[in-house]
């Protein structure tokens, strides 16, 4: 077995377990959400992090799949299986239509661009109230139900969530250690240098937008149905800049590193609640704090004390 | 018609025998600035063909009309038998066109080995449903990559680096690294930006010796250089541009007892 089957193995046998051991159902939307939160980092990490390619408006299409998927179901009584490829094809088309003029752009310009269109799709879900009900939300998604077995019950929900995490962890090494992958890095280092070997970087980037944008709105999918509810809040500027947050604190370029940001950014405002009205101070000197120790990310940083310490006991 | 016209290419094609690159009267204006005015010359299949002249003189410019980055205000630009005014960066890879830059420019996160992978991206063909679901020609074709990028690394010398990042190596290697990867996409012509600037003595000799085993697989080389002794002892023959014209054309030695060439690199009187 190769060190990447390896650790899928230990993945599964942790999903397993937690799944089983667990008994809080508080704990287990917790950790649902978590899940939720990891395809979002790894859906902005393939773009950021491999192809170098900034996004500030990813939480467009994380609401994209949530809406879609939920306007589908509740409103015109789609069966929620059959609304999954209506959102993940929405969010195709969105980005290929938004992804091939913006990304042309680089740098801060691209940063601008897409925060541009988050805003937009953020103002279209508050303002569109006779689809999308508006500032107070949209209610009474159903939950999924595969034959008899209902994920309305929180430890199935943990176990579909995190088994699709799982599979996209797969998929997305997969591609990362490919002809594909090693383009996508090479763009991220040097674009010119990238053009010189003969890598079309205008087609890859789009694809791997795209890729992007479909995995953000699964996630989506995924958290619409489990929250029944969902408002214009969950997919504001806010939650772009906390995914690009959770890809920059996990490690930008590393899989594991979006599982290790999404799950320090869930958490900590749940540990912080003692702190009370110091709470947002708190989380903000901790992220300070992590940048400053591990600016690489915790992935990385954690790699490295690690290697630091083994080399020191070789010594003495 | 069409009949005609490959009755025309043929007839072109024992016209040009073995000429590879055809620059005519290509002219390029910058603003005011009058970079390229009229340059026409020829790459003869096979040959190292070295590009010399002063600061100033245009040559980055060429190279950069023949790789595509700029287009030419005047004049064309034939390789292949193709006009390939317009063509995209990456298509000119496509069709066997590879370049180093002059301050390198590699792949710094990657391995060695990996550089020299992504060096052959258009001469493999395995997408992203190819990546996902492994099949098993595609798996073959990993294999194959790693395999040539290997014989690529020891081609140019550097096999025993093909594990080390590539940016923390010293800037020699660097330069080889590059050279690698260019060969690594099987081009026809390789051109060269200045290979052996920020190269001591030893370097530049091992370079030349490099230029020449290429030289010997039959890919045609076309090199902006600033280092003299190795212009001349390399290259079969040499285009002198100067202040945007062609100023004079030959082998090393003619190069070297004409008049006006001594004139533009020295500033003596004519």
């Amino acid at each position: 077995m190769t060190r990447d089957q390896i650790s899928y193995v230990i993945f599964f046998a942790a999903i397993v377990a937690t799944g089983l051991i667990l008994k809080n159902y508080f704990y287990f939307q917790l950790i649902t959400i978590i899940g939720i939160n990891t395809l979002l980092a790894l859906a902005l990490n393939m773009l950021l992090g491999y192809a170098g390619q900034i996004s500030l408006g990813h939480a467009a299409f994380y609401g994209i799949g949530a809406y879609t998927s939920g306007i589908l179901t509740a409103t015109y009584g789609f069966n929620p299986w059959m609304a999954l490829p209506c959102a993940l094809m929405l969010a195709i088309v969105i980005a290929v239509v938004v992804g091939f003029p913006t990304l042309k752009l680089t740098g801060y310009y691209l940063g601008m661009g897409t925060l541009g269109f988050g805003m937009i799709v953020h103002i279209v879900f508050r303002e569109w109230s006779s689809v999308t009900g508006g500032a107070s939300g949209f209610m009474g998604i159903p939950p999924l139900e595969i034959g008899h077995v209902s994920f309305f019950e929180p430890r199935n929900y943990f176990f579909l969530v995190w088994f699709v995490v799982l599979l996209s962890f797969i998929l997305c090494k997969r591609l990362i250690n490919s002809r594909t992958g090693r383009a996508l890095k090479a763009i991220h280092d040097s674009e010119n240098a990238a053009k010189a070997v003969g890598i079309n970087t205008r087609n890859l980037k789009l694809k791997i937008f795209v890729f992007s944008a479909a995995l953000s709105a699964l996630a989506g999918f995924l958290y619409a149905h489990m929250i029944s509810f969902i408002s214009p809040e969950s997919f504001s500027f806010l939650v772009s800049v906390k995914i690009v947050t959770m890809v920059v604190i996990g490690g930008m370029a590393s899989i594991w590193g979006s599982l290790l940001g999404a799950s320090l950014l869930t958490m900590l405002p749940e540990w912080l609640h003692a702190f009370s009205d110091f709470e947002m101070v708190v989380y903000g000197l901790i992220l300070m704090v992590v940048m400053i120790i591990t600016p690489q990310g915790l992935t990385r940083g954690i790699i490295e004390i690690y290697e630091r310490s083994r080399s020191a006991k070789a010594k003495r | 018609m069409e009949l005609l016209k490959f009755m025309n290419d043929q007839d072109q094609q024992k016209q040009n025998g073995n000429i590879l690159l055809k620059i005519e009267s290509v002219s390029k204006a910058f603003g005011g600035v009058q970079a390229l005015w009229e340059v026409s010359f020829d790459l003869q299949a096979g040959l190292i063909k070295g590009l010399i002249g002063p600061n100033g003189a245009g040559k980055t410019t060429l190279f950069n009309l023949v790789t595509g980055i700029f287009r030419p205000d005047n004049g064309q630009i034939i390789f292949d038998n193709q006009n390939i005014q317009g063509r995209q960066v990456h298509d000119l890879v496509n069709l066997g066109i590879a370049r180093t830059f002059q301050n390198v420019e590699i792949f710094g996160s990657m391995s060695v080995a990996e550089n020299v992978m992504v060096g052959q991206h258009v001469r493999t063909r395995s997408g992203f449903w190819g990546a996902i679901t492994r099949v098993p020609w595609m798996v073959r074709e990993e294999n194959n990559i790693w395999n040539n990028a290997m014989e690529i690394l020891s081609f140019v010398g550097i096999e025993d680096l093909a594990h080390r990042k590539s940016s923390e190596l010293p800037f020699g290697w660097q330069r080889l690294l590059e050279i690698a990867r260019a060969l690594a996409s099987n081009p026809k012509v390789l051109l060269l930006d200045e290979p052996a600037a920020g190269l001591n003595a030893t370097e530049t000799r091992q370079l030349g010796k490099l230029l020449k085993k290429i030289q010997k697989k039959g890919i045609t080389l076309l090199l902006v250089e600033h280092d003299m002794s190795l212009t001349m002892e390399i290259c079969d023959r040499i285009v002198v541009l100067d202040q945007g014209k062609k100023l004079a054309e030959g082998t090393p030695r003619e190069i070297q007892n004409n008049a006006s060439v001594m004139a533009a690199y020295l500033g003596m009187g004519t």
